[in-house]
């Protein structure tokens, strides 16, 4: 038996080697970001959890006041700024004491070296059509695809890929409108006025790097001239930042922790000293833990019970409904109208209306990949379709958050100077006026050569794994069915599948979702541009090109917001390449009472210097509100 | 006996070569774009394609070739002998595709402590509750221990691991408050997940102990150690026992290798930082180098696991020791 004595002690030793990295104190401030960011590399990042780290570690020029009415831009590392007469070049000036966590000042010079990340093909991420914008970037980025391609041709016109890049360097600072007169000064130059252009200035993705870091992790590779890119520089041992916080700690898949950058210009401000961050998966755990004291905020709660705690929260405000009214009345955001009702555990949990939509995509193109003609080429077919939905009963009996139902793709009173269009009307279980509207989806149907519906053939919804998509396919195929007639069938794939069907047009019907990249109409409207790179959807219109071709260039803003809002009624109520279904919202968990500075904004992103934990004696320990 | 282990690890890199060619061939072969956003936003083509010719995914004979040669340690080899300077690891498991700050390595290096004290503590506790359960019941079979025991053990292999999990985390770690929740790096943290890990394990060992043991105690070599006088403790955990546990000993191979792997859901409710949830999570993003990685990492503590096993049977069972040299 000695040798099961030898075993045991052997195994308490492995188990003794995880036991004793035992847990640091609690931080000041917990919250979950459900697995782990995908990068922290600002300029790769597109996820909105990755963003929310971002934030913390790095400063943009700008940023966003998250207490403010309309969300405004406030100052960042630049301390004051201003727009030519044309909107073409924006001069900004930085402050003197904005420094990186090593203590170096923060120049005009790290901005163009990181903006010029985004914008090389080998580099770049999502978001680097964002910085074509830049005068002569766009232009840069395809003589940069067009030379990698030559390189890795036989006639080789560079020695070596250092020799590339140095001319990729010296084409940059002649053609590419940024420029830097002295450590303070940027100047950015347009190729187009985009009035949005300033809040993608407040974009983490706009955010600087530290040049002579990660400019070692990034080399040209003698053969091919790509940059290659090594992994290294995120980690806390290496990386420099500039944002309120630096990065202490970081557990793949497990925890990142928090203190604050001692070379914050603003740091006097700040109101946590320490943040910690969990990775939780799982998103039930994830609220037990929240329940059991272990994290004062969840982003975004996705257990399946959401519905049910929001019921909750619906109940509360019943019981307490002469002071809510009240509350309302005087005009306080909703997050201070619940930090001054009772405290509950029902009270913990908040939904926010975002900006963002879940739509059907209808593929536009006239054949199938299979061959087949695309009854769905029409527009009339899809119109058809998109009356017979009834959105309320997925909002009402399958999401139940209180999702607002949609008819058009920009959420209604989420923009400033922007009203939507109506979009085209759809049934909604009233049998009178459902009956009209069916009446007029099948004569459209009929008008579009199908007498029988049934002549349409078997129409297919796609969606990926999720037991949410799979209701609302079913829902929507049965409305197609029951009130049209049409046979319907449901493809489920996994995601990554879906997707790759989404961009290459092999599919008919597919669930979708868009969420705002900037407070703009735009963002949301030229996904469906001719040939863009997310127009999922195959769809063609001049007609829809050229009003945002118009708008691209309309130097009056409400006149360009006039004709964003036309081409967006195209879209949603004569051509619908697809039907928006309902705005998103998201679920928050937090105690109103001890947290405060989280912003209840449909934009959502929170900074991170806003935020303070009421009664732990540290910070201002005062409780703020949207406007105050 | 040694020769058995020589012959048993030059058999090795034969084994995670053939593993190595097919699971790349398989996850290569499965649809599905690891370098695309699931959802949101996608890179210009331009920027995707720049991506695929960095990583070599464009043709699988090039990327087949170029990750062996990494992943072997040959380069490595090959750049110790050239006298240049050597960064990175002798195994270079490549970068992660969807994690793109980490290394495969890092990865694999940060989770795999947590998943082998979760496994081997989950392994220990079933060998425990099993064995105890399973000498019980086979002394007294019919009794009221014995049912408790059955009873026990068709639980713990009925109950999928998210349900007894959900339920002692609700029970012990919220409604009693005597367990942390999602917190890791603690003896107290490691028991809920070791008990749920260790469930199924224990009632399968328990079954197998209490089976063997009737078997035993039925036997002649039995009914002679009780005519000698033995003492009844003596005779059940001397003699009956040991023959008892070698169908044990064998099913712990396997067990052992299964449990360091098999936590995905353990590790998802209690938010253990393991390799499981890499196992089921790189799949689904397509993440080639991760997926490599942990499969040929797993394959190769496989194998040695299977190898500790032979040669502990050899100890237990002097008749294979004998058979095998």
């Amino acid at each position: 038996m000695r040798w099961i004595a030898a075993l045991l002690l052997l195994a308490a030793l492995l188990i003794g080697a995880v036991a004793t990295d035992a847990p640091a104190p609690p931080a000041d401030f917990t919250f979950v970001n459900r697995g782990d960011v995908n990068t922290l590399d600002p300029q790769r990042m597109s996820w909105l959890s990755d963003m929310r780290i971002g934030r913390m570690l790095f400063e943009p020029l700008v940023v966003n006041d998250p207490l403010d009415p309309d969300f405004a831009i406030a100052p960042g590392v630049a301390d004051r700024w201003s727009v030519s007469e044309d909107g073409l070049v924006y001069t900004f000036h930085l402050r003197d004491d904005a420094r990186w966590s090593n203590g170096a000042p923060v120049t005009a010079d790290d901005f163009i070296r990181s903006w010029r990340r985004a914008m090389l093909p080998d580099l770049a991420s999502d978001y680097t059509a964002m910085f074509q914008l830049v005068d002569g970037a766009a232009a840069f980025f395809s003589w940069r695809v067009e030379a990698l391609e030559t390189m890795a041709s036989a006639s080789r016109p560079w020695a070596d890929g250092d020799a590339l890049w140095r001319e990729t360097i010296e084409r940059f600072d002649a053609a590419v409108g940024l420029e830097a007169p002295d450590d303070h000064t940027l100047i950015v130059r347009l190729a187009r006025p985009a009035p949005y252009f300033i809040d993608l200035c407040a974009s983490v993705v706009f955010a600087p790097i530290y040049p002579p870091l990660v400019e070692r992790f990034e080399t040209p590779d003698p053969a091919t001239g790509r940059i290659v890119r090594r992994e290294g520089w995120t980690k806390p041992d290496q990386l420099v930042s500039n944002g309120p916080f630096r990065l202490d700690r970081w557990r793949f898949k497990r925890d990142m922790r928090f203190s604050q950058n001692p070379h914050y210009w603003n740091r006097h401000a700040l109101n946590l000293r320490t943040i910690e961050v969990l990775a939780i998966e799982d998103p039930s755990t994830a609220v037990l833990a929240f329940e059991s004291g272990a994290i004062d905020w969840i982003p975004d709660v996705t257990a399946d019970y959401r519905a049910e705690m929001w019921a909750e929260k619906q109940r509360f405000y019943a019981d307490n409904a002469e002071t809510y009214a009240r509350l309302a009345d005087e005009g306080h955001d909703p997050f201070t109208i619940d930090r001054l009702l009772p405290e509950d555990p029902r009270n913990r949990v908040h939904v926010v209306p975002v900006l963002g939509t879940y739509f059907y995509n209808f593929n536009c193109s006239p054949r199938l990949d299979d061959g087949r003609e695309n009854p769905l080429a029409d527009a009339r077919v899809r119109r058809a379709l998109a009356m017979a939905i009834d959105k309320r009963a997925i909002t009402e009996q399958l999401r139940r958050l209180g999702e607002p139902v949609a008819s058009s793709v920009v959420p209604p009173r989420s923009l400033s100077g922007y009203t939507p269009p109506a979009g085209l009307e759809s049934v909604s279980g009233h049998p009178a006026a459902d009956a009209t509207i069916l009446t007029q989806a099948r004569s459209l149907l009929r008008a579009a050569g199908y007498e029988d519906p049934r002549d349409l053939g078997a129409i297919e919804i796609s969606f990926n794994e999720d037991a949410g998509h799979g209701l609302i396919a079913q829902l929507v195929a049965r409305n197609w069915s029951d009130n049209l007639g049409i046979h319907v069938t449901l493809e489920q794939t996994e995601l990554r599948v879906f997707r790759d069907h989404l961009k290459n047009h092999s599919y008919m019907v597919g669930r979708a979702g868009w969420y705002a990249d900037y407070p703009d109409p735009l963002t949301f409207l030229d996904i469906n541009r001719t040939g863009d790179g997310n127009n999922d959807r195959a769809y063609s219109s001049e007609r829809f090109d050229g009003l945002l071709d118009r708008a691209a260039t309309e130097p009056d803003p409400a006149e360009r917001l006039a004709l964003l809002r036309e081409a967006e009624r195209i879209i949603v109520e004569e051509d619908l390449p697809l039907v928006p279904l309902f705005h998103y919202v998201d679920i928050r968990m937090f105690d109103p009472h001890r947290v405060t500075g989280l912003t209840p904004h449909p934009r959502a992103q929170n900074w991170m210097t806003a935020v303070d934990v009421l009664g732990d004696g540290v910070g201002a320990e005062e409780p703020r509100s949207v406007g105050r | 006996m040694l020769r058995v282990i020589g012959w048993r690890l030059a058999q090795a890199p034969l084994i995670i070569f053939a593993i190595y060619t097919i699971t790349l061939a398989l996850a290569w072969a499965a649809p599905g774009n690891p370098l695309e956003n699931p959802e949101g936003r996608r890179p210009p083509p331009e920027v995707a394609a720049q991506m695929r010719a960095q990583y070599e995914l464009d043709s699988f004979g090039s990327f087949y070739l170029s990750y062996l040669d990494r992943a072997s340690g040959l380069r490595w080899t090959r750049a110790r002998l050239s006298g240049s300077t050597v960064d990175g690891p002798v195994f270079d498991l490549g970068p992660s595709l969807q994690y793109t700050d980490w290394s495969v390595n890092e990865i694999i290096a940060g989770s795999l402590p947590a998943s082998i004290a979760l496994g081997l503590s989950a392994i220990v506790l079933a060998c425990v509750i099993g064995v105890g359960a399973g000498v019980v019941g086979a002394c007294k079979p019919g009794s009221l221990a014995d049912f408790a025991s059955l009873g026990v053990a068709l639980i713990g292999v009925s109950l999928p691991a998210f349900v007894t999990g959900s339920v002692l985390l609700l029970v012990f770690g919220v409604w009693l408050g005597v367990a942390p929740v999602a917190e890791w790096g603690t003896p107290r943290a490691m028991v809920l997940p070791a008990l749920t890990l260790s469930l199924p394990f224990a009632a399968y060992i328990a079954r197998l102990t209490r089976f063997g043991m009737i078997e035993a105690l039925g036997s002649d070599y039995v009914r002679t150690a009780r005519a000698k006088g033995l003492s009844e403790r003596s005779v059940v955990l001397r003699h009956a026992l040991r023959n008892a546990l070698l169908p044990v000993v064998s099913y712990l191979g396997p067990a052992t290798a299964f449990a360091l792997t098999g936590s995905f859901v353990v590790e998802r409710i209690f938010r253990v930082p393991g390799v499981g949830q890499h196992f089921v999570n790189a799949v689904q993003n397509k993440d080639l180098f991760l997926i490599m990685g942990v499969v040929l990492v797993f394959s190769t503590l496989l194998i040695m696991m299977n190898l500790i096993v032979d040669v502990l049977y050899g100890f237990v069972d002097p008749r294979t020791r004998n058979a095998s040299t």
